[in-house]
């Protein structure tokens, strides 16, 4: 569906010089071999990140102190062409720390579909949509609003949608 | 403005993620998105695009005696 604004929605892809077995695998089963540190849920680095190979399965991580965080679910699970999961991962209403938000109702979807485009090269395609449910900081609101500049930045965005939706 | 400009300019900024809706009877009422979809978009957008260039850095390494299973530990950490 075409839609000449911008969605609540994050979409990459990437060229992997691997087959789309390694590429699946390398995605799901060694997530922790390539996630960027800096991202994890609250204040304690992740060891590991574990997804369960099933729908329903769990998507969670283990920091370093053994405790474990879900991140959320496995909706689609079609190896190696496709996997969605929930992703439960939002801000903290009160807090500055991201939190796990275990309420579908307010969880984003990732889906990431694995392409062969020969022998050992695969498009490895994400979509993370739906990210408006995360909208429940209303603290937040109130920092838009108090914020300096708050409006500008509002308005700003606005314009910029605006522009996008006449062109 | 009109009313129909009105709604129009929610509606684009409703699809931009900025605001949010609720139906009232035969009202629509509009408020601000509360966490900002936008930045959350910026963010999580950030974030994806170091997980897959770190991704596809990983899937090119040639396969080393890899097992099922997860390592008891990471052996290297940045």
């Amino acid at each position: 569906m075409a839609n000449p604004v911008e969605e609540a929605v994050v979409r990459k892809s990437v060229r992997v010089q691997a087959g789309i077995e390694r590429a699946f695998s390398v995605f799901v089963e060694q997530m922790e071999s390539w996630w960027p540190a800096t991202h994890h849920i609250g204040k304690t680095p992740f060891e590991a990140i574990f997804v369960e190979p099933r729908i329903g399965g769990r998507w969670y991580e283990r920091d370093v102190e053994g405790k474990l965080t879900d991140w959320g679910t496995v909706l689609k699970w079609e190896p190696p062409h496709r996997v969605t999961f929930s992703w439960h991962v939002g801000p903290g209403h009160d807090q500055p720390d991201w939190v796990c938000d275990p309420d579908i109702a307010k969880a984003s979807e990732v889906e990431i579909r694995f392409t062969a485009e020969g022998p050992g090269a695969t498009l490895v395609e994400l979509e993370h949509s739906k990210l408006e449910r995360h909208g429940e900081g209303y603290e937040q609101l109130r920092a838009i609003f108090d914020g300096p500049g708050a409006w500008i930045t509002i308005l700003e965005l606005y314009a910029k949608a605006a522009a996008g939706a006449q062109a | 403005m009109s009313r129909p400009a009105v709604s129009q300019h929610l509606r684009v900024l409703k699809d931009a993620g900025l605001v949010t809706d609720i139906k009232d009877g035969t009202r629509r009422l509009y408020q601000l998105d509360p966490a900002g979809v936008a930045r959350l978009r910026v963010h999580f957008d950030q974030m994806w695009n170091q997980a897959m260039s770190a991704f596809k850095t990983a899937a090119e390494k040639p396969p080393i005696g890899e097992k099922h299973g997860k390592p008891s530990g990471r052996s290297r950490r940045t």
